[in-house]
């Protein structure tokens, strides 16, 4: 069943329509991507259901409950977590505080909180940076860190933004597999994406594919990429990327 | 009620205003392209008119005559201050500019009480005296009309340096995106260095005018760095014309309210208007909503 | 780290606690009220300032309504111990609102609020006689009638005791970490659920409380109080120079900044009578240009740097 709807949400920044008119679900236990270029939306819609900004227009349902109005806070309490485009690490705090900070949401206890954020970063691989500053760690891991931040709040759903961006294709690889495996703890992915395709067609369930702010494209990959829309504008090398 | 008095009391206020506006623009500019609240606006000021003093003093230079010196002068300390120390922090927090900004204005008029002690101090000459009369009704002093006539000419000539000239443009075109200025030949720091004397400057010239009709201490300048920050949110933080129209505007509102309620309350209401503002309008009265 | 700190804690009360025993000129104790008061100003300050990274330049606004809190309910016949919590109470009142406006605004123009508040009730204290006495001012009631100085400084030593442990235990917490949050990101820290402004609301609700608690020591200490004494803009400024030049964010920063800044005034008043703002000044630029972290950041940060540099060396020693 459905855990996200969105339902002909449009947003306005001025005259620039960032998202025009886009509806599409998102499933329990699915593994989603938004694909578009960068300007396409995907952060906009991010930002929409993770309540930073509100739509114009439409609606954003949760759980079946209407979140169009709510305050960042609200959703991540509702269960929504998200990880930001340019990461955000609170660079003087260790590893693990970072975390933490995610699992404070469940309890109050620091032992608790440090207990739950292990379990996490032992889940992401990341153990034994556990006690270095986070101020000092490379792009994957830091990349790592968001997830791991977001994931110990016990989300729903966790939106990731541009996670595979700056990654190398090993990295990105490395870090997909990880994301297949959210379903099995509760966890349902959306991510958004400009161009890693090879990974898309391997671990997704769902695509969503985005041009200018409109929705071009929804389903399962293999139907998605044959889409003449979807060849259209992604012509060229992404095209032959794509093997067809 | 007396429509004369309230009528004499917008006068005022315009005369008044006209050296808040120079003030707020100089802050506004320092604001616009650095992105520096400068709180130590007022002590500069402060600076303007014991330099404008000292110069009465020693040489006889009534501050109308005295002030195209005081500027050059004090455009040169801005501009030191900025490569020698404002420079340092440049991609700073906010945090830390406040903070230095603020020592430097504590250390300037401390420096300046250490040397002239703490007394008051004020200047007398003839044209104090004079008095002009509008109709029956309304009298303008020489003295802040004179003050007036300066300030505005350099508000005038502020204005026109921000929108047409080359060091104007190029200012404007950090304040629009500091990445991307230097890209374009823009040497950041040189053009900072320069907007920050002017800013200055205009706080310091706008001091040795009030030197006239004002007593002189060293504390002086800290009333109007509170008005600068004022008259900047009210105009819209970066717009140097809004800076020109709020500064007006509240020598009036404070000469009203001086009338009406009474003097002490008008830097009060100065604040009060200044939080409605900031609560409700956070991009001012005439600017952008960029808050 | 955490057991360390409470016991440095801990031993400082107790050597201070002690000191009266050496210490028994009646200037001395005086300067002495004046250092840890400041330093429980400075740690109030703190969790404002430091953790939670909202710098206020408007606390005078809690340290008055402190003072004039004690003095306007003594002169309503209220007890003593009443009077104290009405003035906490007013001072949580005011952070209420002024937290309410500032803490939607943010960097600049949310320190601009701070100090647009505090010089508001600096200018309502000046222009209401009836009230506050105006700028004659307001008589304090006096806590202690004998060994007034000793006294005075116990009390501002409990104060400080107070604001260290209260700091201590916040860092500890959850509180602090989300505080530390919000000073390092905000959008990251509402992506976790944290309710960013109720917590910025309650830092500020702490601090306001144990400032005016400050100021009322402050007012009885001297029998009478101005608003220019009290609101100025120059109580805001010491209050947050203190934080900032011991270690804003750290727990023994600001007892550290006590101690610099007021021994460092006095030493500058007794060559230059009344330099005190050339040295707060020439501090603050010192501090901001050299030594952003603060005197125990900044020793933090050498002791740190030492530490990973022996790490490789220790290693290959292995």
């Amino acid at each position: 069943m459905a855990i996200l709807e969105l339902n002909r949400v449009t947003k306005r920044f001025g005259g620039l329509v960032a998202a025009n008119d886009v509806s599409f679900a998102v499933n329990e236990a699915e593994v989603a991507f938004i694909v578009g270029p960068n300007g396409a939306g995907k952060t906009t819609l991010f930002n929409l259901i993770s309540g930073v900004f509100h739509p114009d227009s439409g609606s954003i349902r949760f759980l079946g409950r209407d979140i169009s109005r709510i305050r960042p806070d609200d959703a991540a309490r509702l269960g929504i977590g998200r990880t930001f485009q340019l990461v955000k690490p609170l660079r003087n705090l260790t590893v693990l505080e970072n975390v933490m900070l995610g699992a404070f949401l469940h309890t109050a206890s620091r032992a608790k909180a440090a207990d739950a954020a292990r379990e996490v970063l032992s889940y992401l691989q990341m153990e034994r940076f556990e006690a270095a500053p986070a101020g000092g760690l490379p792009l994957p891991m830091l990349k790592r860190l968001e997830i791991a931040r977001a994931l110990a709040i016990r989300p729903r759903v966790i939106l990731l933004d541009e996670v595979m961006a700056g990654l190398s294709t090993a990295e990105a690889l490395a870090l997909a597999e990880t994301l297949k495996r959210l379903p099995e703890r509760g966890v349902a992915a959306v991510a958004g994406v400009e161009h890693v395709m090879q990974v898309v067609m391997k671990i997704a369930d769902r695509v969503v594919v985005l041009d200018q702010g409109a929705l071009i494209a929804e389903g399962a990959p293999r139907e998605v990429v044959r889409e003449p829309r979807v060849v259209e504008a992604y012509l060229g090398a992404r095209y032959k990327e794509l093997g067809l | 009620m007396d429509l004369y008095a309230a009528l004499q009391a917008i006068v005022n206020g315009v005369l008044t205003g006209a050296l808040y506006a120079l003030v707020g623009m100089g802050m506004a500019l320092i604001f616009g392209v650095m992105r520096i609240v400068n709180f130590a606006h007022g002590a500069f000021m402060m600076l303007g008119m014991y330099a404008a003093y000292v110069l009465f003093t020693r040489t006889g230079l009534i501050p109308y005559l005295s002030f195209p010196l005081i500027a050059v002068a004090m455009f040169g300390l801005g501009y030191l201050v900025y490569q020698g120390l404002l420079r340092r922090i440049h991609g700073g927090s906010d945090f830390m500019q406040i903070l230095l900004t603020l020592g430097i204005g504590l250390g300037l008029t401390d420096a300046v009480q250490l040397a002239f002690g703490a007394d008051y101090h004020q200047i007398n000459f003839a044209m104090l005296g004079v008095n002009l009369h509008l109709g029956s009704h309304i009298t303008v002093s020489a003295p802040w009309l004179t003050s007036f006539a300066i300030a505005a000419a350099l508000a005038g000539g502020l204005y026109f340096f921000v929108r047409h000239t080359m060091m104007g443009r190029a200012a404007r075109a950090i304040a629009q995106n500091r990445g991307a200025a230097p890209l374009m030949g823009i040497h950041l720091h040189r053009v900072q260095a320069f907007c920050f004397g002017i800013g200055v400057a205009a706080a310091a010239v706008a001091g040795s005018l009030l030197l006239p009709v004002f007593y002189l201490y060293p504390g002086v300048g800290d009333q109007f760095t509170l008005k600068a920050f004022v008259i900047v949110v009210l105009g819209g933080m970066e717009s140097i014309a809004g800076a020109a129209i709020a500064g007006l505007a509240l020598g009036v509102v404070e000469n009203l309210t001086s009338l009406y309620i009474g003097n002490e309350w008008a830097l009060a209401v100065d604040f009060v208007i200044f939080l409605l503002v900031l609560s409700l309008r956070p991009g001012g009265i005439f600017g952008s909503q960029r808050a | 780290m955490k057991q360390r700190t409470a016991v440095f804690g801990a031993g400082l009360l107790a050597v201070s606690l002690l000191l009266p025993l050496l210490v028994h000129d009646d200037y001395q104790l005086q300067v002495l009220f004046r250092v840890y008061l400041f330093a429980a100003l400075g740690l109030a300050w703190n969790l404002v300032g430091g953790y939670a990274g909202q710098l206020s330049l408007g606390h005078a606004a809690y340290f008055g309504a402190g003072a004039y809190g004690l003095a306007l309910a003594a002169r309503a016949g209220i007890p003593l111990w009443a009077a104290f919590l009405l003035l906490v109470l007013a001072a949580m009142a005011f952070a209420l609102l002024i937290g309410g406006v500032s803490f939607r605004l943010s960097g600049p123009y949310f320190t601009l609020a701070t100090v647009a508040f505090a010089e508001v009730l600096h200018a309502a204290a000046k222009n209401l006689p009836g009230v506050t006495g105006g700028d004659v001012g307001a008589q304090v009631p006096a806590l202690f009638h004998s060994h007034v100085n000793r006294s005075f400084y116990f009390c501002a030593v409990g104060l400080a005791a107070a604001a260290f442990a209260a700091t201590l235990l916040i860092s500890r917490s959850r509180f602090g970490y989300y505080l530390m949050a919000i000073r390092e990101d905000q959008d990251a820290a509402l992506a976790v659920g944290v309710d960013v402004s109720g917590f910025k609301l309650r830092a500020l609700l702490v601090s306001a409380a144990l400032t005016a608690l400050g100021g009322a020591l402050y007012g009885s200490m001297f029998l009478f109080i101005v608003p220019d004494q009290v609101l100025s803009i120059d109580i805001s400024n010491e209050i947050a120079i203190v934080a900032m030049l011991g270690g804003a964010g750290t727990v023994a920063g600001p007892l550290v900044g006590a101690a610099v800044l007021e021994s460092a005034a006095e030493l500058f008043k007794s060559v230059f009578q009344e330099a005190h703002l050339l040295i707060y000044g020439l501090l603050l630029i010192l501090v901001v240009l050299f030594a952003p972290e603060g005197i125990v950041g900044g020793i933090t940060a050498i002791l740190r740097r030492r530490k990973r540099a022996e790490a490789p060396r220790r290693a290959a020693g292995d």
